[in-house]
């Protein structure tokens, strides 16, 4: 009909004189071929093959991976980003995120730091099955863990605890390699002595540089006089910094930091939101979270029916992406601390335990779909991947 | 081989409401989707404590209960209406331009006129004369396309005949002439990408017939409930969704369509499949060339792109009215010359002379974010070909360089705005077009000159079996995306049909 018609409307004769003409002078898109995809692969590659170049000791119980790109270019970072490692281990596919602790400024490679964790497949793997010369595979950088100049003051204060440091290392790596004029104040946590990851090249950094101040704090405190002993306190941190105003602060640690530091930072007047933290894996006692459900023991067992894919038995303290790649049925994944929403999945009956602070949108939540790497089944569950 | 009856490309809102309405029907429909979640543009993302809405500014074309409009239906037949909780906005605009002007206008079209003759008296009669040419354009419009009127004249409908190919502009110069005037009732040019000198009269009358009569929305939510509900209508209804993976070839063969090929390398067998994909990778990336016909290409030639945007997503850690945000929708123009702004778009810079649209919808949904907070969203456009040469080292800091001269010309009409900033997310055209899969990052698809619209190139293209629904045909938008999907799943299921009828007339040819 409008085809008929529109020869009929006022000015018709003066729009085909454009067409025409538009035809001939228009756009050749067939010749763009593949320019979105380039484009995206710049910034935001998928998949990338990574070579281990070389393997550090750190301590005893550390090691960083320096990992450069095979046949390709590393895409930038900001400081305080992760990657995310895809593994085959034995039958099982998983992945892990690391923050990568070397500077931005070093774009020929990615230094990631990772240290043994207890009876941990992956850490095992990585610091003991892989050498230099594999071939490793990782996501691009992710994360929202980073300075921002917008919002963000000049002086950082910055909290690590153990492995934490790593992101942290990145951040202070760029201010010394870039003769940033921020100024970071980094109080770092661990256990003993030869816990601390770095210390000689942080110590050295911070005799270095004014704007770097350092403050290793060890918890246990026979061991050592010539650094600050027990936690990271409020009362510590205020004889350092001063006062919080036109500070911004970061927090990078186990759970259990978060817990001692995030009320202290509050006694000092700095509000919540003022504190950005990264994310640091799925709770390790998921049962001794309050809201869990009393009768359900962490060692109980549940039947999940995943729809047209399979059926498994999965235990109550085990996020529900673990026993998906357990059970060959992987899924996507990257930050595996439930804000990243890579592995949502919809439950369609039964019931799950989510973890607090999972990033899940409002939606999400109204129509069933959880994260499943903080999901944790209380119930036998169908579920839609 | 997997086979189904469609394919589905893209899980947008056209390509949701299409598998929706396929599902609908007993249609085995896959729906494919790159992402992990469905939406397209119609999305969320989380950051600390807020859930940032992508896209959705004043959903149009809904209507109340009492007026119900177009979408209201749609959204009805498509099983998902008791799911969505809308909320009126109160206000249409509030439009500045810094230092000259600063007028709100209520969606009521007596009580807008009214404002802007007390605003602008000199301009008294030209405004009323505008508005009820604009109201009567567009009803001869409805009556040719929303009516389908079998029997349209020149005579029946004379503005329409008339206008249809006109400019806002010239039409728009003949009724009122004080620019600022012009600026104040024409900042939805920026919702098209066109100004006035270039965009339809009839789009204008359109934009504002919509939101008069059946006033601009909210959802509560945001977008995703949307595309979440269509979601569930499809598996619901026996549809099949899969995320997480994308089509990377339409397989076609002798003009007809044959099944698509996933980027996993799968293939599966389908005689119809949905585009929801760009026009652009739809024919250059998923087809080889000698399949996609001749007219197509032409039409494709003579296209060209619309711009992508710039965005700010901020959390604030105040309520709206603390950094002075009393209006859900704020028009910040830079100057009163449209075209100039619209020249801008194609520098990779911000500064005043730059027009922008800042939204903020806890002032009508107080659990739009936290309590105490508040979500505000500020977008410019901006094409996306200089982006596209940023050395990908230099990119974060270009992005907080233009976020911050972005803040300046905010902070010229809401001065406290920056110290309240708790997260913020800053959206480049590489970031759309790295989440649309759109070239250069266009989020209006193609630039919608009058001679690109549906009058000239029909939406659906001669491949057997093969359809588009979305953004790069027609109209962009909520309303007009939404609809696309269920026309495109229409057409397909009357060719279905007719299909069938054929197989079952010859087979009783062949029984008799």
């Amino acid at each position: 009909m409008q085809k008929q018609i529109v020869k009929q409307f006022d000015g018709y004769a003066d729009i085909v004189k454009k067409i025409e003409i538009a035809e001939k002078k228009g756009t050749d898109f067939a010749a763009q071929k593949g320019e979105v995809a380039a484009c995206i692969n710049k910034l935001h590659p998928a998949r990338i093959p990574l070579r281990i170049s070389r393997v550090i000791t750190e301590t005893p119980s550390t090691c960083t991976l320096r990992l450069k790109a095979d046949n390709c270019r590393l895409p930038p970072f900001q400081a305080g980003q992760y990657i995310t490692l895809f593994l085959d281990i034995g039958s099982i596919r998983t992945s892990r995120p690391y923050s990568i602790s070397s500077s931005p400024g070093r774009t020929g490679y990615w230094d990631i730091t990772i240290r043994r964790v207890k009876n941990g497949l992956v850490s095992t793997y990585l610091l003991e099955d892989v050498k230099e010369g594999d071939l490793l595979e990782s996501s691009g950088p992710q994360g929202n863990f980073h300075f921002n100049p917008i919002i963000h003051a000049k002086t950082m204060v910055c909290l690590a605890g153990g492995s934490g440091i790593t992101p942290f290392m990145s951040m202070l790596r760029e201010i010394t390699d870039g003769g940033l004029d921020r100024i970071l104040y980094l109080f770092y946590g661990s256990k003993t002595m030869d816990d601390i990851i770095f210390h000689t090249e942080i110590t050295r950094l911070a005799q270095q540089f004014s704007n770097i101040k350092y403050l290793p704090v060890i918890e246990e405190p026979a061991e050592n006089k010539s650094c600050e002993t027990g936690f990271i306190t409020a009362d510590l941190i205020r004889k350092t910094i001063g006062g919080g105003d036109d500070k911004s602060f970061f927090i990078c640690g186990p759970q259990a930091m978060y817990d001692f530091c995030l009320p202290d930072l509050e006694k000092l007047g700095i509000p919540k939101n003022k504190i950005r933290r990264e994310m640091f894996g799925a709770p390790l006692n998921i049962s001794g979270y309050s809201g869990w459900p009393p009768k359900i023991k962490p060692d109980d067992f549940f039947e999940v029916n995943v729809k047209d894919k399979g059926v498994f038995k999965a235990r109550a303290d085990e996020p529900l992406l673990v026993a998906l790649e357990k059970n060959n049925l992987a899924i996507p994944s990257l930050c595996r601390s439930g804000e990243c929403s890579m592995c949502r999945i919809k439950i369609l009956s039964g019931q799950v335990f989510q973890a607090p602070g999972a990033l899940v949108r409002k939606s999400d939540r109204q129509f069933g779909y959880v994260h499943a790497c903080v999901s944790y089944p209380i119930k036998d569950l169908t579920i839609l991947l | 081989m997997a086979e189904y009856d469609a394919i589905v490309i893209g899980a947008g809102n056209g390509g949701l409401t299409a598998a929706a309405t396929l599902a609908q029907r007993g249609v085995n429909v896959l729906l494919l989707e790159r992402h992990n979640i469905p939406g397209g543009c119609a999305t969320s993302f989380c950051r600390g404590r807020f859930e940032f809405e992508v896209s959705l500014h004043q959903l149009s074309g809904l209507g109340s209960v009492e007026k119900p409009g177009p979408l209201r239906a749609t959204l009805d037949r498509l099983g998902i209406m008791d799911k969505l909780e809308f909320v009126q906005i109160q206000d249409l605009y509030r439009v500045i331009v810094p230092g000259q002007l600063d007028i709100t206008l209520k969606p009521d079209l007596g009580g807008m006129i009214h404002e802007l003759q007390k605003r602008f008296p000199h301009e008294k009669d030209g405004i009323f004369a505008y508005f009820d040419f604009l109201y009567k354009l567009f009803t001869q419009v409805i009556g040719v396309f929303y009516f389908k009127d079998p029997e349209t004249s020149r005579e029946k409908y004379p503005l329409y005949y008339q206008y249809a190919l006109k400019t806002a502009g010239e039409v728009m110069n003949r009724f009122i002439h004080d620019p600022l005037l012009q600026a104040a009732v024409s900042p939805y040019w920026t919702y098209m990408g066109l100004p006035p000198k270039y965009m339809s009269i009839v789009d204008m009358a359109a934009m504002f017939f919509a939101y008069l009569e059946f006033k601009p929305y909210h959802l509560k939510g945001g977008s995703q409930t949307l595309s979440n509900a269509l979601a569930d209508t499809i598996i619901n209804n026996g549809g099949t969704l899969r995320f997480n993976c994308g089509a990377e070839k339409i397989i076609v063969k002798q003009g007809a369509v044959q099944g698509v090929i996933t980027d996993k390398g799968e293939e599966i067998a389908a005689k119809y499949v949905i585009s929801n994909a760009s026009k652009i990778s739809t024919y250059t990336e998923m087809m080889d060339m000698d399949q996609v016909p001749g007219e197509v290409r032409a039409q494709i030639k003579q296209c060209t792109l619309s711009q992508s945007a710039f965005t700010l997503y901020m959390g604030l850690d105040c309520e709206p009215e603390a950094v002075g945000l009393t209006q859900s929708t704020n028009f910040i123009l830079g100057g009163t010359d449209p075209e100039n702004s619209y020249r801008r778009m194609r520098v990779r810079d911000i500064n005043d002379e730059d027009s922008m649209v800042l939204s903020c919808y806890n002032l009508i949904d107080p659990d739009f974010s936290p309590r105490g907070t508040c979500q505000v969203a500020m977008v410019t456009l901006k094409y996306g070909d200089t982006w596209l040469n940023v050395p990908p080292a230099e990119y974060a800091g270009e992005k907080y360089r233009m976020a911050d001269a972005m803040l300046k010309v905010a902070e010229k009409v809401f001065p406290d705005l920056r110290r309240h900033i708790e997260e913020i997310e800053i959206a480049t055209p590489l970031t759309h077009l790295r989440y649309l899969g759109h070239p250069r990052g266009a989020i209006y698809g193609f630039d919608h000159h009058i001679q690109n619209s549906e009058l000239f190139i029909p939406p659906q293209s001669s491949v057997k079996g093969l359809y588009s629904a979305g953004g790069w045909i027609g109209y962009n938008g909520y309303q007009p995306t939404l609809d696309s999907g269920v026309m495109a799943a229409k057409a397909l299921l009357t060719d279905m049909k007719g299909k069938q009828e054929d197989f079952h007339a010859k087979t009783n040819r062949q029984t008799v």
